[in-house]
């Protein structure tokens, strides 16, 4: 006589369904941005007028020890033209969008050769800065 | 005789408190990186060599230095070079003779710089950066 060998059954919880395809859905939003440079040491500089600006393509950054980055990794300037070229592609002009961020104590011979830098490579150069406060006289 | 209602009492299950903590965490993770940003967009003409000498009497020059704003050879503080800019620029017709060549000391600072050159875009003039090159010359 045979006995049959009950067989075990392991499903997952229909109800979590909703809780896992949310939680997969932030994980792929967080991976998406390839580009993050949020562990940067930097100061924006204060400016009137200033204007909301456009998703980029690429962001380059000189950080507080006024070493260079692209997208959130460190690059030579000498470096950083051709790098950026091959980030901006066959992109058509106008939407090429570079953003800078410059630290504010950052002098002329460390944010002049980055400008250049993204000029030759054909960016559409955006500086990001931070709105000055008016204030106003009593 | 007054009867009391009995209350009834809803806890949340004690083990989902550690995924909503975890949600809570993405949705402000998420939340602080999609904080939209403002800038100064700029609009550079390409960067090339010139090995030619340029002709220097037609367009409008600007040295920056930490301490002052040089415009043709006189120096300003910012609202009077944004005066003088804007009434310089008003004259120009053309796009090639609104060209701002822009010239600045090494230890000028970013805030300096950028109020300088939106002055400049504001007045409609064309910023164009000269970079001093550096040459090595060998002396036998």
């Amino acid at each position: 006589m045979k006995i049959q060998r009950r067989r075990l059954t392991a499903s997952i919880p229909s109800f979590a369904m909703g809780d896992i395809g949310f939680l997969l859905l932030i994980f792929f939003v967080i991976l998406a941005r390839a580009q993050d440079d949020s562990h940067i040491q930097w100061q924006p500089a204060k400016l009137k007028d200033v204007e909301m600006v456009a998703a980029p393509l690429a962001s380059v950054a000189i950080d507080t020890g006024f070493k260079t980055y692209l997208d959130g990794k460190e690059i030579s300037p000498d470096e950083l033209a051709s790098a950026l070229s091959t980030l901006l592609g066959d992109t058509p002009s106008g939407q090429r969008h570079v953003f800078l961020k410059v630290h504010k104590e950052a002098k002329a011979s460390h944010f002049e050769p980055i400008i250049a830098a993204i000029s030759e490579a054909g960016g559409d150069l955006v500086h990001i800065l931070e709105p000055e406060e008016t204030r106003n006289k009593p | 005789m007054k009867l009391k209602r009995g209350k009834m009492l809803i806890d949340p299950p004690a083990s989902a408190s550690s995924d909503i903590a975890l949600i809570l965490i993405i949705f402000f993770l998420v939340c602080a990186a999609v904080q939209p940003e403002t800038g100064l967009a700029q609009i550079l003409p390409k960067t090339e060599e010139k090995k030619q000498q340029r002709d220097q009497s037609k367009n409008i020059e600007v040295s920056i230095t930490p301490t002052s704003i040089v415009l043709n050879g006189s120096p300003l503080q910012l609202p009077a070079f944004a005066q003088r800019i804007t009434a310089a620029l008003k004259q120009k017709t053309r796009d090639a003779d609104r060209i701002v060549v822009v010239k600045s000391s090494p230890d000028t600072p970013y805030p300096i710089w950028i109020a300088v050159s939106q002055a400049i875009e504001q007045a409609g003039g064309i910023l164009t950066l000269e970079l001093e090159s550096e040459r090595i010359i060998n002396v036998e």
